[in-house]
């Protein structure tokens, strides 16, 4: 593209980019449109085939609605899932962790995931993190507890404000003795619980049995996991393994930082916030080394979404294959269909309708049912995005949202155009039969 | 330019011939295979004349008349619609000189199911420029009218001699200056036969349209100006 093109470009807003994305992906069968049907009327000619071969064309409509439904539910699913997972992400900053796999940190941390115990990072780090200016947040993170399934997590006051705000009912946690309920965790306010020492089959429930936690509020709905999670001091899981309780003695009782490295038993994360941008990446240079990991999870999870591309890809391609099949076994059906009505096209060669007119009867009616069943399909996928995503979100704790949007707009305008073209196959075949013949066949 | 040579006046007529002026000389349709199906010395039909074409099953009747039309090309000869010979010109050419010349009428009606009477009637209107549309419209109504065919959704439930009355209308829904007719009476019974019969002639004779029509319906043929016979492929006049 010539530079002073790709400026203007850049210079449109949005929706004219996506706009005239759509009418160049559209273009081709306009361009049909106007040489089959310029200067002639075939749309009653097309309407008698629609009605004549009603329940076929209304077979071959929901062939090409489910093949473009597939597709657009498809993608729509893929991007909401991008979109939560990054929005699940946000509030983390910078998380530091003992030098590992960023993305099974990442896994644990941000979502909750269960994994292995993930090595401590100890009062050294404690240190580095408190000695730095531009830290203004920072958390330290455990987990590796559970209760009838909900993962158990320890974190700060200060962290879960940023993360969810003030709870929605009930009040913040005084003791260690509380527990506060992400909003979809299966626990009631007042309720006592003791957590399972692990996750799933491998947890332990009698490993913290003397533990009592009272679940004292309930945190607003984030849309990511930890939605799903007990929420206690931090101090209280330190508590429950007997480990140091990361404040001096004559500190007992206090919650949150600031934490004494000479009691600080170790965190597996630590989640670090800079009042600015360039504090973020001034704090992930300085913590990135010297036995500690630091790195920006919305990067690290990027550059996963870059490998499961090829996925998406595999995805976008199988769905493209669909509709093609899908296209060929209604083209290949409208062949059918037109020899059907050969006596009659061969009727109006006789009267003198020109080859073109027959053309245009055959591809207009072509072209409505490949557009009512891309239409269809969008519908199919608007409506079918909404359950698939209640169900994702149900199995993977992250409130994914799918509505169909341009690129969905965008892959039926495509396929409507693609099998507009081809459509061209069965109008010629129309075109192209020698009427004499046709009109002897009665 | 053979196209413009075809379309030219008959250098050896000194009046310029009506469009329904037909004039077949040395015709000869042809078989893929090469063999010989159709051979036409010499037949004139004057324009507003009416001509029946008889003859037995498989003799070569409606190939005359595909010919005529200029539906089949012909391997030799000229078919003359006044100033046109058909013969030289490309399928296009021929197909927009039916358009704009000639009506055909078949014994199965071919009507579109879906569509109503009117909208069978008028079918050329489709196809014709933007400017005729409205005109074929209302000719065809008219033509309708004239020959009591009902007005109706669609054709479907209509019975086999409004079925022709719409068919009828429809080939002289462009005001043609010739009407083919293959067989136009044989699906019909007697009463609507000969009613079909009287309104065509009668409609066509206002015109001083040419009517040929391939018939086996001797009342048919005796309501014609004149009758040939084709037998074995060839016209005995």
């Amino acid at each position: 593209m010539p530079e002073a093109l790709e400026t203007l470009w850049r210079a449109l807003p949005n929706l004219a980019q996506d706009l005239a994305v759509t009418l160049a992906l559209l273009a081709p069968a306009l361009l049909l449109a106007l040489v089959a049907l310029r200067g002639q009327a075939p749309w009653p000619l097309a309407r008698a085939l629609l009605i004549r071969f009603r329940w076929t064309n209304l077979l071959f409509v929901a062939l090409m609605a489910l093949s473009v439904g597939l597709g657009a539910a498809l993608l729509s699913q893929e991007r909401a899932l991008r979109q939560a997972a990054a929005r699940a992400a946000d509030p983390f900053d910078v998380i530091v962790a003992a030098p590992g796999d960023e993305i099974r940190v990442l896994l644990s941390t941000v979502y909750l995931q269960p994994a292995a115990a993930l090595p401590l990072l100890g009062p050294e780090a404690l240190r580095a993190i408190q000695a730095d200016p531009r830290v203004s947040l920072a958390a330290p993170v455990a987990f590796g507890d559970s209760f009838e399934g909900a993962p158990v997590v320890g974190a700060t006051a200060a962290f879960l404000d940023r993360l969810a705000g003030p709870p929605a009912e009930g009040r913040p946690w005084a003791a260690t003795s509380e527990a506060l309920a992400g909003a979809r965790a299966p626990v009631t306010l007042g309720q006592t619980l003791a957590p399972a020492h692990g996750h799933g089959d491998a947890a332990e429930p009698d490993a913290h049995s003397g533990a009592g936690l009272t679940v004292v509020g309930r945190l607003p709905a984030t849309g990511g996991p930890w939605d799903r999670a007990i929420l206690v001091p931090i101090e209280t899981l330190w508590e429950l393994h007997g480990l140091a309780p990361g404040h001096a003695p004559q500190e007992a009782g206090r919650l949150g930082p600031p934490f004494d490295p000479a009691y600080f038993p170790g965190a597996p994360a630590f989640v670090l916030s800079g009042e600015r941008l360039a504090d973020a990446y001034a704090i992930r240079a300085r913590h990135d080394g010297e036995g500690r990991m630091a790195f920006f999870p919305g990067a690290t999870l990027a550059r996963l979404h870059a490998v499961l591309g090829d996925v998406r890809e595999a995805m976008s391609l199988m769905a493209g294959l669909t509709q093609a099949l899908a296209a060929a076994g209604v083209l290949a059906g409208l062949v059918a269909l037109a020899r059907l009505f050969a006596r009659r096209f061969a009727l109006l060669r006789a009267m003198g309708a020109p080859g073109r007119f027959v053309l245009g009867v055959v591809w207009l009616y072509a072209a409505c049912l490949l557009g009512a069943g891309c239409l269809a399909g969008l519908a199919l996928g608007w409506a079918s995005a909404g359950l698939v995503s209640a169900a994702v979100s149900a199995r993977i704790d992250m409130a994914v949202s799918a509505a169909l949007g341009w690129p969905e707009v965008q892959l039926a305008a495509a396929a409507f155009s693609a099998a507009s073209v081809l459509a061209l196959a069965p109008a010629l075949a129309a075109y192209r039969r020698a009427p004499v013949e046709d009109l002897r066949a009665g | 330019m053979r196209h413009e040579r075809a379309l030219a006046p008959d250098a050896h007529d000194a009046r310029t011939p009506a469009p329904g002026d037909l004039r077949l000389e040395g015709v000869e349709v042809r078989a893929p295979d090469g063999r010989t199906i159709l051979s036409v010395e010499h037949l004139e039909v004057p324009a507003g004349a009416t001509l029946g074409i008889q003859g037995p099953s498989g003799a070569g009747k409606s190939t005359l008349l595909h010919a005529i039309s200029g539906l089949v090309p012909v391997a030799a000869g000229r078919v003359t619609w006044g100033a046109t010979d058909l013969a030289p010109l490309p399928e296009a050419a021929r197909d927009a000189f039916r358009r704009r010349t000639l009506g055909l009428i078949f014994q199965d009606f071919l009507l579109l199911e879906e569509l109503s009477p009117l909208d069978n009637a008028a079918v050329a209107a489709a196809w014709a420029p933007r400017a005729e549309r409205a005109a074929i419209r209302e000719r065809a109504a008219g033509l309708l009218s004239r020959f009591g065919a009902p007005s109706a959704r669609s054709v479907s439930g209509l019975s086999g001699g409004e079925r022709q009355r719409v068919a009828a209308a429809r080939a002289l829904a462009c005001d043609p200056a010739a009407i083919l007719a293959d067989e136009p009476t044989a699906s019909l019974d007697r009463a609507n036969a000969d009613r079909l019969v009287a309104d065509l002639l009668s409609a066509a004779r206002e015109r001083g349209r040419t009517v040929i029509a391939v018939s086996h319906d001797p009342a048919l043929m005796a309501a014609m100006d004149r009758v040939i016979q084709v037998v074995d492929g060839r016209v005995r006049q």
